[in-house]
């Protein structure tokens, strides 16, 4: 009698717990910004693959698009991240607003904004000054070369971006751009941290995502961010569609290679 | 006639001077060239080049050697080559951008097609398509266990193994390990897999039944981006393909520590062993060579030049 009792319960635990197991975490981002900015593309196509990953593991991530003038209504206690392509006054109010929930800058390339050390700003797009040290390492070696410099390039193959953009491309029928490489990385280093981590606090992200991060961003090196808030980061140098290297440039930059661009220290 | 060929293997067997059980030959993909460099085993010398298709890749055997299969990704199929004539036999269709595969026991091959998030299972005989298993994006590696029950895909894109039961070609179990998993190999038992994880420099050990990692070890520095894992023949070794370090890193099956780094050629990434675990031959992928390696002495004892960016490797010993 005992054993079959036994025996009950513990049908009983088993079944609970496959249901906890079953249960399905659900991550809400918030997208601020214009329906028509390639970012929110990189945004869909990030969404789409976490959720691509999550069928995997139970994981659900949406998206919500807010346009800026709701902004100050709107109640944003439910989201993990907020992804935006807002710029300079209207991002820093937006970090003060929010001040527990990571902000992940797609746009805004000002030097101020990474001196300034904002705690809650993630800049996943180089800085001004990042691109400008990039074209100077790549023009100490190739003095006439009048290359742009980029985050990203739909040109670009190494490191499997030949495939990220081969998949974006399908989805979207465009290439995909700096700004919808940022929109996609950002969500994808959000999901990638709560399929690692299970953390769906934001306070919670935002520490992890500054400390701990080691991100895959399909350029090669291991991602993470900078006491500035920066994303770490090679810079493509790009001429007449098509990548024709990359920064740091080799033989130029000294060791560590990655900190030879852009702002490494906040303003005193 | 039999006879004949008995006897030839024989006597190449006893004045091999290189690869002891290997009178066969090393056949290694050529990404960029479109070409098979085949090497032979005994002079470790280039004994012919095969025109392929665009964008050769993975690289098998069937079970009883009688069969090269080759991943052509940029026109989606396997070229079936006679490995003894060097003849292209036939091909078949082998869904979109086969990438990697591993060959069943029981003949089929199990492919990761890259860009559409799934392995599939083909009739390598008959060329029709037996399965479809949905698994992360960006599959890579394909492993399977000796005794055929399971199979690894890794998803590079998704961070995870997917471990496929066989023969009902479900997912049994996902595990997530570092950023951008590559390759995996299955101990004897099958009951133990590595794998490596290319972004995030590390080895994983992994209990496959229960789906846990066991061990964790780093590949170095931060140039080391791992890729093909190989295992000694006793078990207590492995090998792991450094990428862009330009190295071979040994290291302890059990702890991960590393035993001995072994330079070889620039980008290294496929690893293929000789039937007697004696050898292991290195795809050099920047450098455009093939690194011979004694597993004796753990040291490179000859380079081998082949063709542009070679990728796969596999070693015919008979």
């Amino acid at each position: 009698m005992l054993i079959k009792n036994i025996r009950f319960l513990l049908i009983i635990v088993m079944v609970v717990s496959s249901n906890l197991n079953a249960e399905i975490i659900e991550v809400d981002f918030a997208y601020i910004g214009h329906e028509e900015h390639p970012a929110l593309l990189g945004v869909k196509q990030g969404i789409d693959e976490s959720n691509l990953q999550g069928q995997f593991l139970n994981q659900k991530y949406n998206l919500e698009i807010i346009s800026e003038n709701k902004i100050q209504k709107h109640n944003f206690t439910k989201y993990i991240a907020i992804l935006t392509t807002v710029k300079s006054e209207e991002l820093k109010n937006l970090a003060k607003k929010l001040t527990d929930i990571p902000i992940f800058n797609l746009t805004d390339e000002s030097n101020e904004l990474r001196i300034n050390c904002i705690t809650n700003i993630l800049h996943i797009t180089p800085s001004s000054k990042m691109k400008a040290d990039a074209l100077k390492q790549w023009q100490t070696k190739t003095p006439d070369s009048k290359a742009n410099p980029q985050s990203w390039h739909y040109s670009f193959k190494k490191f499997a971006a030949r495939d990220l953009n081969k998949r974006f491309k399908k989805n979207y029928k465009t290439n995909m751009d700096d700004y919808s490489w940022a929109g996609w990385a950002a969500v994808k280093m959000t999901s990638d941290t709560v399929a690692r981590t299970k953390i769906i606090n934001a306070k919670n992200m935002l520490n992890y995502l500054k400390t701990k991060l080691s991100f895959d961003g399909q350029k090669g090196s291991d991602m993470n961010f900078r006491v500035t808030g920066q994303l770490r980061q090679l810079v493509l140098l790009v001429e007449d569609n098509k990548v024709i290297a990359e920064a740091p440039v080799r033989g130029i930059a000294k060791p560590p290679t990655l900190e030879s661009l852009g702002i490494l220290d906040c303003s005193k | 006639m039999r006879f004949f060929w008995t006897l030839l293997t024989v006597t190449l067997f006893l004045f091999n001077p290189f690869v002891a059980n290997a009178d066969g030959r090393i056949f290694v993909t050529n990404e960029r060239s479109n070409t098979v460099s085949v090497i032979d085993a005994k002079s470790l010398t280039i004994e012919s080049t095969i025109e392929i298709g665009e964008r050769p890749r993975g690289i098998g055997l069937s079970p009883d050697n009688t069969e090269l299969y080759v991943a052509v990704s940029e026109e989606n199929k396997i070229v079936v080559v006679d490995p003894n004539t060097l003849k292209i036999l036939r091909e078949f269709e082998a869904g979109s951008d086969p990438e990697t595969f591993a060959v069943h026991p029981n003949g089929n091959i199990y492919i990761s097609n890259e860009d559409a998030a799934k392995a599939t299972v083909f009739d390598p005989k008959t060329g029709k398509q037996i399965a479809e298993i949905k698994v992360g994006l960006e599959p890579e590696g394909v492993a399977i266990s000796p005794d055929g029950k399971r199979v690894i895909v890794t998803s590079e894109s998704t961070n995870m193994l997917h471990v496929i039961k066989t023969p009902e070609n479900i997912i049994e179990n996902n595990i997530l390990v570092g950023s951008r998993p590559r390759s995996a190999a299955f101990t004897k038992s099958g009951n133990i897999a590595y794998a490596t994880a290319e972004i995030s420099g590390e080895v994983v050990k992994v209990d496959i039944v229960k789906a846990k990692i066991i061990q964790t070890g780093s590949t170095g520095d931060n140039k080391s981006k791992p890729k093909d894992v190989i295992i000694s023949k006793d078990e207590k070794t492995i090998y792991v393909a450094g990428g862009r370090a330009n190295k071979v890193v040994v290291m302890d099956a059990n702890t991960l520590e590393i035993i001995k780094e072994i330079p070889v050629g620039k980008r290294v990434w496929g690893l293929a062993m000789s039937g007697n675990g004696e050898y292991i031959f290195t795809t050099n992928g920047v450098s455009g060579t093939v690194s011979v390696i004694d597993t004796g002495k753990n040291e490179v004892i000859k380079t081998i030049k082949v063709g542009e960016f070679p990728w796969g490797v596999v070693v015919k010993d008979n």
